[in-house]
């Protein structure tokens, strides 16, 4: 029988842990806040280090607070942050994507700067800026915006806009033990990259990495995984900060149409078929099936629009079988066209359809002892959002600066 | 085995190969081939694709990718494997919105033997909603194919969907 309206408002029978308030998905104000309280102060993975192989390689990035940055492998071999403004008139420095600059030079007014960040070259300096001996600015004083930045768990390039933030090891903690071995044992090498621009709430990708239930929604799932020995004995681990690991799991490729095993091309450390996921706060997540890692990252443009970029990695030292192995592997479930993939997106797609438009509440309700159909992953994850926040998932309604969150 | 002429043509002064079971000119016959393999999975029609492939059939759908620098490749099977593809679709939870292929049949190339051609087409896909019918371009690249000339009909040999698009939403189970 259906609820009136009355009844859809009550809160769900469940402790306030185990239920959200459709508001953090749509509230516009609510949105601002999160870019405040945690894009701008928590650590962002940018992209790998392998997409920036030699000196002066750059990559773009737009963080999530609403800043585009310039990452870039200095001559030094470190690798730098910048913000991608001209500190002149405020130009966009760097276009593309990727490439390769000894200077980085502003097209407005030729501006440029090395890989430090520090101004290398302004036209008719002493002109504009000096007279009688005496400058009014000197180029110490027109270096770009640095960013704090680290390399790590896996050659990720991660940024942190928090000058006083702590190290990146104390974010991330101990959540990536069980997968350290076959991530951080030799150079990993990005061969496939994507992004799909997504209306739906960040959090509600995120949510979806850290819950198995939904391998209802995957026939490739079923038969290789759910309908397997082990599945349901798989326990959900969290960590501090809000992250949370899926244990493993033998999978049986060859149970679905055409799959077969992935054993050929693996990971240090790696054998058989198993299936590890970590999520880490506030949207990342490590996804080792065997011979391919996906790494998912996310920049939410609103309140119910998210990029995600999809990066899946080999080993830098893969032969051509190897790498071609791999790439095979990651098509059939990963990728714009894999089958599980285009599934996933259809069904945040769907919640981005229908919370806007007269969800209340939704549940993260289910308890099986922490195995793996058990919501705890989720629950985790808006108990550090709660915390962060300084507003309840469950009861969000207290007035953020933007005003009082609207309810429909 | 399908006999073929040859004449020439005095308006270009080049060989033009006629298919002596249709009556039309070998290019005809090509072009028409691309255009009904777009027609056939706008319908929905996969077995009838399948039917335009031959036996050494191979598909690709490959992208490269400015950020990383790398060719990609996001699709990539034999005859057998798009079968299968096929085979296991009502199985899957896939968006229905119709997708609409639109091509322009930009080049046909032919060997010394007239055995085979190379064609390049311009694509532009199309998907429209289910609810409303909005439509909005999907994707755009462009059709690499070998086709075989050997056997009664021209077939498919080999097709590469060379994507400009990168950024494709939820993405799709289908080919493009």
């Amino acid at each position: 029988m259906g609820r009136t309206s009355v009844e859809w408002g009550q809160k769900p029978p469940f402790p306030e842990t185990h239920y959200v308030d459709s508001l953090v998905y749509t509230d516009e104000g609510i949105f601002e806040e999160e870019k405040q309280k945690i894009f701008a102060k928590t650590w962002m993975l940018a992209c790998h280090e392998s997409e920036l192989p030699e000196a002066n390689d750059y990559r773009t990035y737009h963080h999530p607070a609403g800043v585009n940055l310039i990452l870039v492998h200095g001559e030094d071999d470190e690798v730098r942050a910048f913000y991608n403004v001209c500190p002149h008139r405020g130009n966009t420095i760097l276009y593309s994507p990727s490439g390769n600059a000894k200077r980085m030079t502003c097209i407005f007014h030729a501006w440029s700067f090395d890989y430090q960040g520090n101004c290398v070259g302004l036209p008719r300096e002493k002109a504009g800026y000096c007279s009688d001996g005496e400058c009014s600015i000197t180029r110490g004083d027109l270096g770009l915006r640095e960013v704090r930045t680290q390399v790590g768990y896996g050659g990720f390039v991660y940024v942190n806009l928090d000058d006083e933030c702590d190290p990146l090891e104390e974010h991330i903690g101990s959540a990536l033990d069980t997968i350290i071995e076959q991530i951080d044992t030799e150079p990993l090498e990005v061969f496939s990259y994507h992004r799909a621009v997504v209306d739906t709430n960040y959090k509600l990708w995120h949510d979806t990495n850290s819950e198995f239930y939904h391998d209802y929604l995957h026939v490739h799932n079923r038969l290789t995984s759910m309908k397997q020995e082990g599945y349901f004995d798989r326990k959900m681990i969290p960590f501090p900060n809000g992250h949370a690991e899926v244990g493993s799991q033998e999978v049986h490729y060859e149970a679905y149409e055409g799959g077969k095993g992935r054993a050929e091309a693996g990971f240090p450390g790696v054998e058989g078929n198993p299936w590890s996921l970590i999520d880490l706060f506030p949207g990342y997540s490590y996804n080792l099936r065997a011979s391919v890692l996906r790494v998912d990252s996310q920049i939410p443009l609103g309140p119910n629009k998210t990029i995600v970029e999809y990066r899946s990695l080999g080993l830098k030292s893969d032969t051509e079988d190897q790498r071609n192995q791999r790439i095979q592997d990651n098509l059939v479930i990963w990728g714009p066209f894999g089958r599980n993939l285009h599934e996933d997106l259809l069904a945040v797609d769907g919640q981005g359809r229908a919370i806007p438009n007269g969800s209340r509440y939704v549940l993260h309700g289910r308890e099986e002892d922490s195995t793996i159909h058990d919501e705890v992953g989720m629950r985790h994850f808006y108990a550090e959002w709660s915390r962060r926040m300084g507003r309840l998932s469950s009861d969000p309604t207290s007035e953020t600066e933007a005003g009082k969150p609207a309810r429909i | 085995m399908r006999s073929i002429m040859t004449a020439t043509s005095k308006k270009e002064a080049t060989d033009v190969t006629i298919d002596t079971a249709t009556g039309r000119d070998l290019d005809t016959v090509v072009r028409d081939l691309i255009y009904r393999s777009c027609l056939r999975l706008d319908e929905g029609d996969f077995a009838g694709w399948i039917d335009l492939c031959a036996p050494e059939f191979g598909y690709r759908i490959t992208a490269y990718s400015p950020e990383i620098r790398k060719e990609m490749v996001w699709l990539d099977h034999d005859r057998e494997g798009m079968e299968g593809l096929f085979k296991m679709l009502p199985k899957h939870n896939s968006d229905h919105s119709p997708l609409t292929r639109h091509a322009s049949v930009y080049t046909v190339e032919f060997d010394e033997a007239r055995e085979s051609a190379s064609v390049i087409t311009s694509l532009a896909v199309y998907r429209t909603q289910l609810d409303g019918g909005a439509t909005s371009l999907f994707a755009v690249g462009k059709y690499f194919d070998t086709v075989t000339l050997e056997g009664e009909a021209p077939l498919l040999a080999s097709r590469n969907v060379r994507l400009d698009t990168r950024e494709l939403g939820i993405g799709s189970h289908l080919p493009l």
